[in-house]
């Protein structure tokens, strides 16, 4: 191969898109490695603080896709104070100064301001799309500059945001000339927009194929622009009215009955389930639907909808469904690959699925593998016979609302329920248990979980035994989040040395102390050991023997990072 | 908050030694401590988590369970709004002039409504399905739709009725 000229290498390497693979590419030999690094296009961080921008721009001068992850993930459950980090600026910043032709940025869980965003506007030409996943920073002035000067603008899409809104006057600033839009998702955003210039914005664009609106825009509005975009595919409703005139309903069915492109629903976000026989129509066709913002849409309306969804691969969908609509899903949706339930009423803590919809899934969807359950309760029993039916998982993620609970039945812990799990499901990458959990499930774990990245553990094990076995057994093992669970310094510095091999570990509300964090700190330079600190009274000289209540650590070739609020020390 | 029990350094595990100390009632702990006044009153142990909790559980845990801030937050005003949208339409029973109003979406079907005005107005609206033995005192149940035409509740399915019921009226059985 090294015969070859670099072209011919570069165009073979052409077809090597997986980061994965072009990083193992790069490191067969010093010219690959030149090659690879000057034609990647894509980049992916996993943790913004793992490298500097300078770094990656030094490196991968012809990048022009780049993802970016900023907060620990349990940054999702509140648990990660405000302004802990996650900028973005700088990254910006460095690729305007270098002048890096940028036209994908996808951020997630990063602070963006709307000084950023215009910087993004202005100083990539070629700028096509945006994605923020629960990121915050920002306003809609910030999307009225993207709006406004990103001519060739293909994508805007908008994840569970949380975003300061003024009004909608963004939309207006899209310029008549631009007509590329092929994605746009605002259904996080809480104001109004001008509906006007919606529709004007979809009549003038021809290539649009995923449209995702919030709750502000009604459905005679809806039924207008479904008139003018039939070729969409991915579609987000936002609100419902309550009663609708027949005329605007009649309209309703009319639209969708064009629109046979139609593979993604989602949206309904103040939902009188009413309309919903309108829906039918597109149903058949549907692949993947997500209801987890409709707690309106229930009972035997949910389950009628459900029924003529035969071809469904991904249902997202809110617990009010109960077992009973889950045995619905089960027998219709043969080609269901992915399942989420979420609580419909997190606060009083009582869930409507139990063990029944997980086993009645498991056997009815050949094709599931990866799931996310909410419930009220689980059983060894259950979790033995899922193991059984469905060894195809990938991604398995079970939340009992009471974390604790044992088996339902037998009042046993639920160790041998996920040691089921994972010694029959050989594939499976990610992992979040609850229920009554000892140190024996981690033992299970450890021996027979060798395809496992990541692990979200709560109110788990005995002593620190169990994080020793996960540590020792999972080769694999990349990302570990660990709260509330009895794990301390003899656990964290048993094998100081994994840490360089993962990409990161929190620990919160365990035993570690401060005077363990210091040590593995010290012992680790290629390691940022952080402690959030969110009382007054603990400070850097503490009593070492005081417990670390927040520990975040990652690797990093960055050293240290610059923005650290004072309630983080790097230790 | 306190964990980890002192345990033995066995690894094999045996139920009969579980150890009742640790996970279990740090979980109970961490929400007994955001429990308000109304909650002394009660004897608190690790079983409270099954029961409903009252309106004075606002203090709730944020994070706890692991859902998205944004889902949580839509949810919450869902939950205000009584979780369901409602759509009240007028009922009236010939001969008497005062309506009253109900909830169609409170019902999951015509069984259901059926139920629910027969303990309304006192009465027994006649039904395919049940016996009519006592026709004569029965009565029938119709409903004016979006045309304004008066027709016998039942003939389309449920999720059909819905969109285009404008208000019901209960008349009897023997005036039809």
């Amino acid at each position: 191969m090294n015969y070859f000229p670099d072209e011919v290498l570069e165009h073979i390497f052409d077809f090597v898109t997986s980061q994965r693979d072009r990083n193992s590419v790069s490191q067969v030999c010093k010219p690959w490695y030149k090659i690879e690094s000057s034609s990647r296009q894509k980049v992916f961080v996993g943790n913004c603080y793992a490298i500097s921008p300078e770094r990656v721009i030094e490196r991968f001068p012809g990048l022009k896709s780049i993802t970016l992850k900023g907060k620990p993930h349990f940054a999702d459950f509140n648990l990660v104070p405000p302004d802990w980090g996650g900028f973005v600026y700088p990254w910006i910043e460095a690729f305007a100064r270098n002048n890096m032709g940028l036209e994908e940025l996808k951020l997630k869980r990063m602070i963006i301001s709307d000084e950023c965003l215009e910087l993004i506007s202005r100083s990539f030409a070629n700028f096509k799309s945006l994605v923020l996943v629960s990121c915050e920073g920002f306003s809609t002035d910030g999307l009225a500059a993207i709006a406004s000067n990103c001519s060739f603008l293909r994508e805007l899409d908008l994840q569970e945001n949380d975003v300061e809104d003024h009004r909608g006057h963004w939309l207006s600033c899209f310029p008549d000339t631009c007509t590329s839009l092929v994605s746009l998702n605002f259904a996080c955003l809480k104001g109004d927009v001008n509906l006007a210039a919606l529709e004007r914005l979809v009549a003038r664009s021809p290539n649009l194929r995923s449209l995702r609106l919030n709750h502000a825009v009604p459905l005679d509005i809806l039924q207008k622009i479904l008139m003018r975009a039939p070729h969409l595919v991915d579609l987000g409703v936002g609100s419902y009215v309550h009663d609708p005139d027949s005329e605007t309903y009649n309209k309703l069915v009319t639209a969708l009955q064009k629109c046979k492109s139609v593979r993604s629903l989602s949206g309904f976000l103040e939902a009188a389930p009413q309309c919903l026989s309108a829906f039918h129509l597109i149903c058949p066709n549907l692949t993947s639907l997500n209801l987890s913002y409709a707690p309106g849409i229930h009972g035997t309306e949910l389950r009628k909808l459900i029924r003529h969804c035969r071809k469904l691969q991904r249902l997202w969908i809110l617990d009010c469904i109960g077992d009973e609509g889950l045995e619905v899903v089960a027998s219709t949706c043969k080609d269901l690959q992915e399942i989420r339930v979420f609580p419909s009423d997190p606060f009083v803590g009582n869930a409507a699925v139990t063990e029944v919809g997980l086993v009645a899934l498991s056997s009815g969807c050949p094709k599931l593998h990866s799931i996310l359950y909410f419930c009220q309760q689980m059983t060894n029993a259950a979790l033995i016979t899922v193991a059984k039916n469905r060894p195809n998982f990938t991604r398995f993620r079970l939340c009992i609302l009471d974390p604790t609970k044992p088996d339902a039945v037998t009042n046993q812990p639920l160790d041998e329920g996920f040691g089921a799990i994972v010694h029959s499901c050989k594939g499976l990458r990610r992992l979040s248990m609850s229920g009554r959990l000892t140190d024996q499930v981690f033992l299970y774990i450890g021996m027979y979980a060798e395809q496992l990245e990541m692990i979200s553990i709560a109110f788990a094990g005995d002593t620190d035994k169990g994080m020793q076995y996960l540590l020792n057994g999972c080769k694999k093992l990349r990302k570990l989040e660990i709260r509330d669970c009895p794990f301390g310094n003899a656990a964290l510095l048993m094998d100081v040395g994994k840490y360089e091999t993962m990409r990161s570990l929190w620990m919160s509300s365990c035993n570690v102390t401060l005077g363990g964090c210091k040590s593995l700190a010290k012992k680790m330079p290629m390691l940022n050991v952080e402690i959030i600190n969110e009382t007054d009274q603990m400070d850097i000289s503490a009593d070492d023997r005081q417990k670390a209540e927040k520990m975040f650590l990652y690797r990093t070739l960055a050293g240290r990072r610059k923005d650290t609020p004072e309630f983080v020390w790097t230790l | 908050m306190g964990r980890g029990a002192p345990s033995s350094s066995s690894s094999s595990f045996e139920s009969s030694n579980y150890p009742s100390v640790s996970n279990k009632s740090s979980f109970s702990q961490l929400k007994k401590d955001l429990s308000t006044d109304l909650r002394l009153g009660l004897s608190i142990s690790a079983s409270q988590q099954d029961n409903p909790s009252t309106a004075s559980d606002q203090q709730q845990l944020l994070d706890w369970p692991p859902v998205k801030p944004f889902l949580r937050k839509a949810l919450a005003t869902e939950e205000n709004e009584c979780s369901s949208a409602t759509f009240f339409v007028k009922v009236y029973m010939e001969g008497i002039p005062i309506g009253r109003k109900l909830n169609l979406l409170a019902h999951d079907g015509y069984h259901d409504l059926i139920q629910t005005l027969d303990q309304m107005f006192s009465t027994s609206i006649l039904w395919p399905e049940m016996d009519i033995e006592h026709s004569g005192q029965c009565h029938v149940l119709t409903y004016e739709d979006r045309e304004g035409d008066w027709l016998i509740v039942g003939d389309v399915p449920w999720e059909m009725f819905l969109p285009s019921v404008r208000r019901l009226k209960i008349t009897r059985a023997d005036s039809l």
